[in-house]
């Protein structure tokens, strides 16, 4: 009966997500630049603030960990964002449902584990609505726009991963980047002898990237971990045209896992991002993380914080961005099936807007 | 224990029910697109060419009214004067159901008329009744039946005294008006006595009248035609056996021609672009549409400014809709309306100020479907319905040819990031 119901429930996640919603967690910080950057986390890290990412086999943010995985593995995520944007003292009051993980991985030799699965690259879902006035013919005309945004660019991800030596485990993975966002601009008049107008366009996104990773023991319940990727350039295109190409940026990081007994464990992380490549208006981030997990048995709990810099925004400095997160998890069907909750309080700050969002998550794995 | 966690599992997952509530209220340029929709005003002075008028397309006789006016102005009087004919019976009747009988008469008779337009604004308004010809036709000009209209009228009937009478019967002259306050119009029922409704065999009781109306100021109605048309109600003396003489009440007429003579005709067509009148005129524009607005941009609003070349003319009170359509092929006189699409105006008689008519669904026409001729077509939207036409300047005078104004928006920049 639980085997049935949690397979039932992993059908239900797989099929709901339509594939135009593979998003993360908008940003009106996004909207200027490229977009909001995925978080590259299942459900179990980003609970633990994303500190055990790097150490996590079902996150796609390094491909080492993949070498210990032991089975055929599938997961996915979703979550739902309930953000409150305060620009001055006008609060908007915005709500998303996203499904920004699905992967499956799994042991293909002794020595060699391989994975496919796609994650967010970056959010571009979003709908700004703007009030103001133009001088037509010499009246003072009052429109409405709305201009919206919808889909993103997914990070598809073949990755590999072999474990050396006891203490060594190296993985690589090359990164497709894809997806379209289906655009919309429309102006209304108060004025009904201008007629509204509607433009719409259907703008696909290309690129490719490549990364790797490593995990090293330092000693039993030491790791550390260390990754970084390289992505060429995002083509935007609508229809055979090419609008624009942005450099897409480099990045690196590192993290560290402490695990004093099978119980109780600790990690952090960091990363750099060199998102100025992507032009003006785009700034290098920093981000950092640090979690725990408590108990290792049927519901282990998860903490965590994080921190960073956003890589869009005004002015000349980056938006800050801080979380603290919290989750649980539950395996089902003889460890066949496990779901894993998690909710996280964020904040963004950046010149005169400040976000604050809730997010409910909700992770799936099965191990068939 | 399992319901729980079911129930538990179920909550989380109608938590994260597909719902997206996206739309924010934009702080540009810090937390908007970079792109913005990005309009253009723009006056094409030049782009219309090959303009010109053409004459003729509803005649007098085929307008579903008859006019009758009588409007003295600077220039001229309008006059305007319905003329109309019934067939009659024949030299006899049928007295029963095998035998006929001379028509040796009418005793009397009663018309029918419908005035379907009229100014409440005009006072003392006179009918006066005249017999015509009965070889009147659809080429009857005002100068063929004027000396008809100069004998003394059998008939006149003041509209005004008629509908002050208790119960809006006169019953002194036997006529009546019905007043149909739905539609707007008055139903004149009209009695003829002996002298007046004359029926001569020998014309086998062809008759034919005409009207011209008379009033203290803006003497301008129209007449109806077809359903709401004259209809006569003949009450004729028939020979019985050639001994007595029996009455007899045949069903009513309708007429075999309904049709109305005017003065001054209207003007010859010159350079200028007329439109109205009877018999109507249409103008017709080309139009030069530029590429880059057809091809790369949204058109939100297009207005065709024309500049009248005299004031309009017509009965001061008769203001009629002129109407800027497209047309399907150009093929000059005798293009093809495109029935779908258009655009109206109200031209006042005597105005001269600049007509602008909006045209924006047109031009939009034009930019979806770039094989449509890009013509406009002007005309009455009632053709030769009214006296009224105004006449406009060509693309020939450069100072005041026909322009457009287009607003439109340049192609938003999707994609930029």
């Amino acid at each position: 009966m639980r085997r049935a119901v949690g397979i039932a429930l992993v059908a239900m996640t797989l099929t709901a997500s339509p594939p135009d919603r593979l998003s993360a967690q908008d940003s009106q910080f996004g909207i200027r630049g490229l977009g909001t950057p995925g978080r590259w986390e299942s459900v179990r890290s980003r609970s633990g603030g994303g500190a055990f990412g790097p150490f996590d086999l079902l996150s796609p943010l390094m491909e080492a960990p993949l070498a210990d995985i032991s089975q055929l593995t599938a997961t996915a995520a979703g979550g739902t964002s309930h953000r409150d944007a305060q620009l001055g003292d006008t609060i908007t009051k915005l709500r998303a449902t996203r499904f920004p993980l699905m992967g499956v991985a799994g042991r293909v030799a002794p020595r060699l584990a391989i994975s496919v699965g796609f994650t967010t690259y970056l959010d571009r879902s979003w709908d700004v609505t703007l009030r103001d006035s133009t001088v037509l013919r010499g009246e003072l005309e009052r429109y409405r726009d709305e201009i919206t945004s919808d889909g993103s660019v997914g990070d598809i991800r073949m990755a590999v991963a072999s474990r050396l030596s006891r203490r060594l485990a190296i993985g690589a993975g090359v990164h497709i980047l894809g997806g379209s966002t289906r655009m919309t601009a429309q102006r209304r008049f108060d004025d009904s002898t201008f007629h509204p107008v509607g433009q719409v366009a259907e703008v696909r996104y290309d690129g490719f990237g490549v990364s790797g990773s490593a995990l090293l023991g330092v000693f039993p319940g030491l790791t550390i971990a260390g990754w970084a990727r390289a992505d060429n350039r995002l083509r935007a295109q609508i229809g055979d045209s090419t609008i624009a190409l942005t450099d897409l940026p480099r990045m690196a990081g590192g993290g560290l896992l402490f695990a004093p007994s099978p119980s109780v464990r600790f990690a952090g992380s960091a990363a750099w991002r060199s998102w100025s490549n992507a032009g003006p208006g785009a700034f290098d981030t920093w981000s950092w993380s640090a979690g725990a997990e408590f108990g290792s048995g049927r519901m282990p709990i998860r903490l965590g914080v994080r921190g960073g810099q956003l890589p869009f925004g005004p002015g000349t400095k980056a938006p800050t961005e801080f979380a603290a997160s919290a989750g649980t998890g539950r395996a089902f069907a003889q460890g066949r099936a496990l779901i894993d909750l998690g909710v996280e309080r964020l904040e963004r700050r950046g010149s005169i807007l400040t976000e604050r969002v809730w997010t409910v998550l909700v992770g799936l794995t099965v191990r068939p | 224990m399992t319901r729980r966690r079911l129930a538990l599992v179920g909550a989380v997952l109608l938590a994260a029910a597909c719902v997206e509530r996206l739309t924010a209220p934009g702080h540009c340029p810090d937390f908007c697109p970079s792109g913005q929709i990005t309009v253009v005003d723009t006056l094409l002075t030049t782009s219309i060419n090959r303009d010109s008028s053409y004459r003729g397309y509803v005649v007098s006789y085929q307008s579903p009214v008859m006019l009758a006016g009588f409007l003295p102005g600077a220039t001229g009087t309008l006059d305007g004067r319905p003329i109309f004919r019934f067939n009659g019976f024949g030299p006899r009747f049928p007295v029963s159901s095998v035998d006929t009988g001379q028509i040796r008469g009418a005793d009397s008779a009663r018309l029918q008329v419908y005035i379907v337009r009229h100014d409440t604004a005009t006072h003392n308004l006179r009918l006066q009744f005249y017999r015509l010809p009965i070889t009147i036709d659809t080429t009857t000009t005002f100068d063929a039946v004027a000396a008809s209209f100069n004998n003394a009228p059998f008939k006149t009937v003041n509209v005004d005294t008629l509908l002050a009478q208790p119960g809006r019967k006169d019953t002194v002259t036997g006529d009546s008006v019905v007043v149909d306050t739905v539609n707007h119009r008055l139903q004149l029922s009209l009695k003829f006595d002996t002298a007046a409704a004359r029926y001569v065999a020998t014309d086998s009781g062809v008759v034919a009248y005409g009207i011209r109306i008379a009033a203290d100021t803006l003497a301008s109605i129209a007449f109806g035609k077809g359903a709401v048309g004259p209809v006569l109600q003949w009450y004729l003396r028939v020979d019985s056996l050639g001994i007595t003489q029996v009455a007899r009440t045949p069903g009513v007429l309708g007429p075999t021609l309904a049709n109305f003579v005017f003065a001054p005709p209207p003007a010859p067509l010159d350079s200028t672009l007329a439109v109205g009148g009877v018999p109507s005129a249409r103008g017709l524009l080309r139009v030069a549409f530029p590429k880059f607005i057809r091809d790369s941009s949204h058109i939100i609003r297009g207005t065709l400014f024309l500049v009248p070349a005299v004031a309009a003319r017509g009965a001061p009170a008769d203001s009629f809709v002129m109407e800027a359509r497209t047309v399907l092929a150009d093929f000059g006189r005798k293009s093809p309306i495109d029935s779908r699409l258009g655009e109206t105006i109200v031209i006042h008689p005597g105005a001269t100020d600049t007509v602008k008519i909006e045209v924006t669904n047109m031009l939009q026409l034009w930019a979806a479907d770039t094989t449509h001729p890009t013509v406009f077509l002007l005309r009455s939207q009632a053709e030769a319905q009214y006296f009224g036409e105004i006449r406009f300047y060509p693309s020939k005078a450069a100072a005041f040819r026909p322009t457009l104004r287009i607003t439109y928006v340049k192609p938003f920049p999707f994609g930029v990031p």
